[in-house]
């Protein structure tokens, strides 16, 4: 047995209204986990059916191998804590008093605690930078600071596994990196399991082992970080574009936002286009032209390339070159095929050397053959660069007068595919 | 409790005791018969084992003695007790309801006990059967109402506090509506419902002393027993349960526990108003949050304010007596305004 938690069929809802539905999850020992997904996905909710502070209609929780939902409150709390996402305290306690309370399910009715318990609170406070506030009034200390008590108290409670629901809320930015740096560390040095509800898909991935993507109450999907978070499953899940940008620093990745995703025309099947791309700049166009539907093909791209992997990934049709080599006849004549078949062709603002040269020349011929050839400018100076002499400065001007267009960025692009095949629909 | 605030609490705590004692002895010789202080103390220490020997009765006449033990002692000692009870349970409950406006009859106990008492005093059952039929029959009323606001409030397993609390008020405004009726159509009643409504110690004797003493005493005791959860319960029922306290349980002990204490402390009394709400306040004001030393101090603190405010209600208009429950407000409302003027942080 190696999860600590083990979660089969769950069901909780409100009378009508069903807020998990039939959710089945295994947690890791040891593992860092983020639960993700938009408001009103039952992320808090599941994470509260885990901290029995809900009771589900069905289904069964296992602690190890102990039944959760049978378990007392006091065997549970001396082996998981809990940090609420929400919390107020009317009431005038000192910050040390809070925290000690963590101690509670350890000490006996009338037993006093002892220097054990106050070396523990001490520990938790100078951890989460609490120590200072010791004897302030919790009703009187931040949001931030009362957040990060309520963490001392858990970790006060000596836990195997916490829970937290959204616990960087509250929290300013220096503060959030903070909190989730000590976690990852005791879940590194001690082995604590760590489960977190987390609203920012960038903290989730910079954190977490695992992650957990719901989506109507139903788990959407689930695994490793970096193969849960990825552009189509955040796509279908927030209704979000994005892209996903590789952190060098830390070999994690960023999410950038980049606009609301438009709804999916199934009737794009019967368009074909082709994409003239290289270096990365065809990623985010090939994986958003396939959502839409669209049948497509890319090339020539070299073996290796990021666009040439994205592609494979993807399964388009890849008219493709040995790394480095010259593009050899052969291949011309296949990817000329590729654009004649196509009913557009679009040229992503990549720059344009020698060895690429080739890829405009075919797009100018499938311009002069009537094909409908869409430039994508960019403003970026590196990217414009022309590395030709001026040639491929030539070949485009042939190309407008054949009657390619230009349109600004990829957005436009996709403005101009929905206006122009409308019509034709 | 680190150990510096353990002996600080250990201090205060016998510093109340301590006064308590003291304004006890003290209002035993308050009255229109003459009783010095030393008198006093040698009368009621001569019926105390152990320091019996050293009471000197000497110069202390018989009516002096009958006056202090039969007269005086039960009725201070009675007012002391339900001063306790009710700052005990109102400690109890502001915390477990979460709500500062909480006081001990916020789930119905006033305005059932007051019909059960209005029913017995109107049908002249107290003259023809038994002089202790009117406590009797407050007590049925206060649990018949606890009973039935529970229930109201109860889903399933659970108690929701809101529930709790507007079923409390709703069924307080219905009963209240009966005793209003029952005095609207017994005039000649009216002044004594009233007078009982307002609550008053004037002639108990040792027999409600005898009734009251164990169900307050060891209602109190069961209180502090759940002082720790109660610590808890103020940062929210999901946040005790994660620190390991079955909390449906627990607020259905301290539900039931609360109220029969202060069921047997109103049908010896009547519905004093006041002590219950402010004295948990004060104390909280100047010990703290923590139930494991506020409810022992405001529990000591309710009994010291009620003999005082008990001393002036029979001496003040004297022979006229006041009910107790005018002075509880008159003197405890000036109070609390000053305390929460000085120290300003109560809650949030």
């Amino acid at each position: 047995m190696n999860y600590h938690i083990k979660m089969n069929n769950l069901n909780f809802g409100y009378s009508e209204k069903k807020i998990l539905d039939d959710i089945s999850i295994t947690i890791q020992k040891g593992t860092f986990l983020s639960i993700i997904g938009p408001n009103g996905s039952g992320k808090s909710t599941l994470l509260k059916n885990i901290a029995k502070n809900l009771e589900p209609q069905s289904g069964e929780i296992w602690l190890e191998t102990l039944d959760l939902l049978k378990l007392p409150p006091v065997e549970l709390a001396k082996k998981m804590a809990v940090v609420p996402q929400t919390f107020q305290i009317d009431f005038p306690f000192t910050a040390m008093e809070t925290v000690l309370m963590g101690r509670t399910p350890f000490l006996k009715r009338f037993q006093s605690e002892t220097e054990k318990d106050f070396t523990l609170a001490k520990w938790a406070m100078e951890l989460t930078n609490t120590w200072h506030l010791k004897d302030r009034s919790v009703t009187e200390v931040s949001g931030g600071e009362l957040q990060r008590i309520i963490v001392a108290r858990a970790l006060t409670q000596e836990p195997k596994i916490i829970l937290l629901d959204e616990p960087t809320a509250h929290l300013d930015i220096q503060h959030q990196m903070e909190l989730l740096e000590l976690l990852e560390s005791l879940n590194k040095t001690t082995g604590l399991t760590v489960v977190t509800v987390l609203h920012d898909l960038n903290l989730a991935s910079q954190f977490s082992e695992e992650v957990i993507m719901m989506k109507d109450g139903k788990i959407f999907a689930s695994g490793k970080t970096s193969e849960v978070l990825n552009a189509e499953n955040i796509r279908a899940v927030y209704e979000m574009e994005v892209l996903l940008a590789e952190n060098p620093l830390n070999q994690k990745f960023n999410i950038i936002p980049l606009a609301r995703s438009k709804n999916i025309n199934i009737e794009n099947k019967n368009i074909k286009i082709h994409i003239i791309c290289g270096g990365g700049t065809g990623i985010y166009l090939i994986d958003r032209l396939q959502q839409l539907g669209y049948r497509l093909s890319a090339g020539v791209l070299n073996i290796g390339d990021s666009d040439w992997s994205k592609g494979k990934k993807a399964g388009i049709k890849i008219i493709e070159e040995a790394p480095f080599a010259k593009i050899s006849e052969k291949t011309i004549n296949n990817n000329l095929e590729a654009i004649f078949t196509s009913d557009l062709v679009v040229v992503t603002p990549i720059p344009f050397g020698m060895g690429n040269l080739p890829n405009l020349e075919m797009a100018l011929s499938g311009a002069e053959k009537g094909k409908k050839v869409i430039i994508i400018k960019n403003n970026d100076p590196l990217l414009n660069q022309d590395f030709t002499n001026g040639k491929a400065k030539d070949i485009l001007e042939k190309m407008e007068t054949s009657g390619a267009e230009y349109v600004e960025n990829y957005f436009d692009f996709f403005e101009y595919l929905e206006s122009h095949f409308k019509e034709r629909l | 409790m680190d150990t510096n605030k353990r002996k600080k609490n250990i201090l205060i705590s016998l510093t109340f005791i301590f006064s308590l004692g003291i304004i006890m002895i003290f209002a035993v010789t308050i009255g229109p018969a003459n009783v010095s202080f030393s008198q006093a103390a040698n009368i009621i220490g001569s019926k105390i084992p152990f320091i019996n020997n050293i009471s000197d009765l000497s110069n202390v006449k018989n009516s002096q003695e009958t006056i202090i033990l039969q007269v005086r002692l039960p009725r201070i000692i009675l007012s002391a007790l339900t001063g306790m009870a009710l700052a005990a349970v109102g400690t109890t409950f502001q915390g477990l309801l979460k709500n500062p406006m909480a006081d001990p009859y916020i789930i119905g106990v006033s305005s059932g006990s007051a019909l059960g008492a209005s029913l017995a005093i109107v049908t002249g059952v107290s003259i023809s059967i038994g002089y202790f039929m009117v406590p009797f029959a407050a007590f049925i009323g206060a649990l018949i109402s606890i009973f039935t606001v529970y229930n109201i409030a109860r889903i399933g397993n659970k108690i929701p506090v809101y529930n709790l609390l507007l079923s409390g008020v709703a069924l307080s405004s219905f009963l209240s509506a009966f005793t209003s009726l029952l005095m609207i159509l017994n005039s000649n009643e009216t002044s004594q419902i009233l007078y009982w409504m307002l609550g008053s110690f004037s002639g108990k004797t040792w027999e409600h002393v005898r009734i009251a003493f164990p169900f307050i005493t060891l209602g109190i005791l069961s209180l502090y027993f759940f002082s720790r959860e109660l610590n808890l319960l103020l940062f929210g029922e999901s946040t005790a349960q994660n620190l390991g306290i079955n909390v449906e349980k627990t607020k259905k002990l301290l539900l039931v526990l609360g109220s029969f204490t202060v069921a047997s402390a109103v049908a010896v009394s009547g519905t004093i108003g006041f002590v219950g709400l402010i004295v948990p306040h004060s104390m909280r004001l100047i010990v703290g949050s923590d139930h494991r030393i506020l409810i022992p101090v405001a529990s000591l603190a309710g009994g010291i304010f009620m003999v005082f405010t008990d001393t002036i209600a029979r001496t003040v208009l004297s022979p006229t007596e006041i009910p107790v429950g005018i002075i509880t407000a008159l003197f405890g409302a000036p109070f609390f305004i000053y305390l929460l003027k000085t120290k300003k942080t109560i809650g949030s």
